[in-house]
């Protein structure tokens, strides 16, 4: 996986920011980083590619978003998992680990 | 709630957009400011700190574009999308474009005008209070008129009516003092007639009971339009004295603007003080009745209950009022109960001639999804979902139904003054008409159903497509279904024209018929006007119309004069006749009969046949004595006897007698379709009323001459030796009697005109759309014809394959549109005159046109054909 942000996919992207705001409120910028501790570095998103994806997944009524400010005092945009979210998360981890199970299976078969 | 806020969001991002934007660039600063923050926390200086923020993050005009669609993304900025895409592609076809939208401005805005007069006239609560509490009183029949002294014997029962109004249309008044003389239309009406009807007068006050009684100062009630015209609306005209007819009279209200009732009136009076005049409780001269039911009060209760009283009349007025019953009708069906049917019926046979078109714009929009294939195919590759592929080809076919309606609107705001200038201005409320929001809502509704109508079946067809299939084929490729669905519309397009070309047909049929009518006089070269004569002394009168009459004949190409109480093809007097010497009929069981007091030159002016007898001459003076003469239908009731020397008496008791001394030709009275029907009539001798009474006659009296040359020509001849008698004298209603004809036609004339307009246009549309289909599949079967033509088929066999589809499909839409016909000009049978709703000459003849058309629409894709090269159109591939 030379270019992981290529092959990441709309809606793993999705799961990953819910998965990330699962943990707690975050800007932008904190998800991006969290996905970062969270991955152990190894996935590295283009900074910009989050915003589409948050402003959707807002819109969709996941995650609502709020003006705030920072611990330094920097205004930003936190966004906060909503009960939707929550529900839509664990559809989506399920049916991940559903796919992820049968790759496995048929990498097992070969 | 959650998807409201998804809209609201939508409407936000699409409507605001800077606000939008800002708070998205806002975000993305904030992001790279906190990177830049962590950056220099690391230890960078500040400005690579913020450099490398900024390439970290990321293509920010992008991200920014990418993050505004998603926030106004979705449904309406997809929309807007496919609008500006969709918009792109017709402007890239202009003409298949101009063509679809002017076919749909065509059919719009016909529709729209239709609907505006069905508005105007059917759909538009009359200007009144609460209209459906009021009613229009008949006795006898809906719609008769009711005796005074009926009227003043129940119009205070409270137990029925909150409140009546006796209402008399159609009097004139000749308004003279300052300024030019004028005739004005005027109405007799009892107190409280704009409170029955719940207006209140734009100044001044209604009509009270001490206004509507004999011998009190006249008083009356001008229209707005008069106030204005005649007293430059000045406010100080209450109170003002007016001379109506000799009279003087106080104005004490104007009505509001725009006041109408039955027929148009610029001046109101009170019945009361002519009393006198309508004394008779016989049904002569008659007054309408308009009354406010009790709220609460169903109509049928009112009738019964108004009848307990007619019963009680019955008993105590045997001679006049048995079995006289009185009949209540809604102001509604009072009004426009007549126009109703006709009016619905060009508003449905202007609905077909919509849905023709919307078949012809179906069907090119079929030939062009096909040529489209490629296209769609591509973006279907692409990743668009067929749900998405309908919904920009729907979005374009309701961009073009919608720009058709804009233009259609154009077409209805002309066409409805077109449309109501052609129809009879007695139409109640008809110059109202015009595009008010129920008709913008009835517009915008039928161009989106128009639009969804004529492009749901290409837009899933065109979806419905086999990727690899079309990749492959390219531009060509043959869809059998799709080939049907296109045979399918032909067909019901050739099947909804043959249904308005019959409907249209039998119209004609019947207009001609109607025109054939035997009139009973000669409407050629005749031309006719009306005098008010106000002058209370007869032998003043009498004279006036001998020097007039001697003036007039003299007038070179004037062959003969007469002077007339009544004109056939208009309203008459209907009262009972009593022949001597035969035993009384039942009361109740009168016959009555057309009566016109004449002049002896009369019978010559109008052409009417003399059968037998005399007609009058200058001898039957008032001195002689009284004469009659009377027409063949009242002939018939002597049987085998000769009616001359008979007597007849209009009144119960015998007196006066006329001495029947002539019988003269049928006149049609009340219209040209009597079919047979002929009530009676007889002619007393305008020259044998006695002086006294000669005054009361000349109201409005008919001045008749006929001519051997132009009629309209010699107007200005005849006014001249009218002036000359008398300078204030005002005339009016100047006709030729052939004018005349034609306005008692007019509707029919209307309704004809406008229905053979609407099939002609589906005639057209049908034939562009057979000429299309046949035109498509001949290009579709090229290599077929290449191939038969190589292997030996001749010209005349491709014609006859070609033609022979065509005609297949017509037939086919012949025969459901006969079906279709057969259950549909039913619903016309009323407006047809001698011609039945089954007539199979209409019907055969109809379906020979249709297919003769169709025969040509088919004859030049069939010889196109002819001319392919086999050796082309086999290397056609």
């Amino acid at each position: 996986m030379t270019n992981p942000k290529a092959d990441l996919l709309q809606g793993t992207l999705d799961m990953l920011i819910l998965k990330a705001l699962s943990l707690g409120p975050l800007h932008g910028y904190g998800v991006i980083q969290r996905l970062r501790t969270m991955s152990d570095n190894m996935l590295h998103v283009e900074q910009g590619a989050l915003y589409p994806a948050l402003y959707r997944i807002e819109l969709k009524g996941w995650v609502s978003g709020k003006w705030g400010e920072n611990e330094t005092g920097r205004r930003a945009k936190f966004y906060k998992l909503t009960k939707a979210g929550q529900r839509q998360l664990k559809i989506e981890e399920e049916s991940w680990d559903r796919l992820a199970l049968v790759v496995a299976k048929m990498r097992e078969a070969t | 709630m959650e998807f409201l806020n998804i809209l609201i969001a939508r409407f936000r991002a699409l409507l605001r957009r800077d606000k939008v934007l800002n708070e998205i660039d806002e975000e993305m600063k904030a992001h790279i400011e906190l990177e830049a923050d962590a950056n220099r926390e690391r230890g960078m200086t500040p400005e690579e700190a913020r450099r490398s923020a900024m390439e970290s993050f990321g293509n920010v005009g992008s991200i920014r574009d990418l993050a505004y669609d998603v926030k106004g993304g979705g449904f309406l900025e997809t929309l807007w999308q496919d609008v500006r895409y969709c918009g792109r592609m017709l402007l890239k076809h202009p003409s298949f474009t101009l063509i679809i939208v002017l076919t749909l401005a065509l059919g719009i805005g016909a529709n729209t005008a239709i609907f505006s007069i069905v508005n105007a006239v059917l759909l538009r609560p009359f200007p009144y209070q609460s209209p459906e509490q009021l009613v229009m009183i008949g006795e006898g029949a809906a719609g008769a008129s009711v005796s005074y002294p009926n009227f003043a014997d129940w119009k205070d029962d409270r137990n029925i009516f909150s409140s009546t109004s006796a209402v008399r249309g159609n009097e004139n008044f000749n308004l003279t003092g300052a300024g030019e003389p004028e005739r004005l239309q005027g109405r007799l009406v009892s107190a409280g007639f704009l409170s029955v009807l719940g207006v209140s007068p734009a100044l001044g006050r209604d009509f009270l009971v001490e206004d509507d009684r004999p011998g009190v100062t006249p008083t009356t009630i001008i229209s707005y339009g008069l106030w204005s015209r005649r007293f430059a609306s000045d406010q100080g005209v209450i109170g003002k004295q007016i001379t109506l007819n000799n009279q003087s009279f106080t104005v004490i209200g104007v009505a509001p603007r725009g006041f109408e009732f039955e027929q148009p009136a610029d001046v109101s009076v009170p019945i009361g003080l002519s009393a006198d005049r309508f004394k008779a409780r016989g049904s002569d001269p008659g007054i309408r009745v308009v009354a406010r039911m009790k709220s609460g009060v169903a109509l049928q209760e009112a009738q019964t209950q108004l009848n307990v009283i007619y019963q009680r009349l019955e008993q105590e007025y045997p001679k006049s009022n048995t079995g006289r019953r009185a009949y209540l009708t809604s102001l509604q069906e009072s009004f426009v109960g007549d126009v109703r049917q006709p009016l619905l019926i060009l508003l449905g046979s202007v609905g077909l001639v919509l849905l023709i078109a919307c078949a012809n714009v179906a069907n090119l929009l079929l030939v062009r999804a096909s040529t489209r294939r490629r296209e769609i195919s591509v973006r279907v590759a692409l990743g668009a979902s067929r749900w998405r592929i309908i919904r920009q080809l729907l979005t374009e076919s309701i961009m073009l139904s919608l720009i058709g309606a804009l233009l259609g609107m154009l077409v209805a705001y002309w066409g409805t003054s077109l449309v109501a200038n052609q129809l009879p201005a007695e139409i109640p409320r008809l110059s109202q008409a015009n595009i008010d929001s129920r008709v913008l809502t009835f517009t915008i509704g039928v161009s989106l159903v128009t639009g969804l109508l004529f492009g749901l079946a290409p837009a899933i067809q065109s979806s419905r497509l086999n990727l690899t299939d079309c990749l492959k084929e390219g531009d060509r490729g043959a869809s059998g279904s799709r080939q049907y669905l296109r045979s399918a519309l032909v067909v019901c397009e050739v099947a909804l024209t043959l249904t308005l070309l019959v409907g249209a047909g039998l119209l004609v049929q019947s207009f001609r018929k109607v025109l054939q009518v035997d009139p009973g006089f000669n409407a050629r070269s005749l031309l006719t006007m009306q005098v008010s004569v106000n002058n209370p002394d007869g032998n003043q009168v009498a004279s006036f119309f001998r020097q007039l009459q001697e003036n007039v004949t003299r007038i070179p190409g004037v062959t003969a004069f007469g002077i007339s109480n009544g004109l056939p093809l208009g309203v008459a007097n209907h009262p009972t006749f009593f022949i001597q010497g035969r035993p009384l009929p039942e009361p109740g069981q009168e016959t009555g009969a057309v009566r016109y007091t004449v002049s002896p030159g009369y019978f010559e002016a109008m052409g009417i046949q003399l059968k037998r007898g005399r007609v009058f001459t200058s001898q039957d003076t008032p001195e002689t004595p009284l004469v009659m003469v009377i027409d063949e239908a009242l002939a018939q009731y002597f049987q085998n006897e000769d009616p001359i020397g008979k007597q007849i008496s209009q009144s119960r008791d015998g007196s006066p007698k006329y001495e029947i001394v002539g019988v003269v030709g049928h006149v049609e009275q009340n219209n040209l379709e009597s079919q047979g029907v002929r009530t009676p009539q007889f002619y007393l001798a305008f020259n044998q009323i006695p002086p006294d009474r000669l005054p009361g006659y000349v109201r409005r009296i008919n001045l008749l001459s006929r001519t051997n040359v132009d009629p309209s020509s010699l107007t200005s001849a005849v006014r001249d030796q009218i002036a000359a008698l008398n300078k204030d004298q005002a005339v009016f209603n100047v006709r030729t009697m052939e004018e005349i004809v034609g306005q008692s036609v007019a509707p029919r004339r209307f309704s004809m005109m406008l229905l053979s307009v609407f099939a002609l246009c589906a005639l057209a549309l049908a034939s562009i759309g057979i000429y299309g289909v046949m035109s498509y599949a001949v290009a579709q079967r090229t290599r077929e014809i290449g191939l038969r033509m190589t292997l030996g088929a001749q010209r005349g066999n491709v014609l006859r394959l070609v033609i022979g589809d065509g005609m297949k499909l017509t037939l086919a839409g012949v025969l459901l549109g006969v079906v279709a016909a057969l259950a549909l000009t039913r619903t016309i049978k009323s407006l047809l005159f001698g011609v039945s709703a089954t007539d199979p000459v209409t019907f055969i003849s109809i379906a020979f046109l249709l297919l003769l058309v169709a025969l040509l629409a088919c004859w030049v894709p069939a010889r196109r054909a002819t001319k392919v090269d086999p050796m082309i159109a086999l290397r056609y591939e």
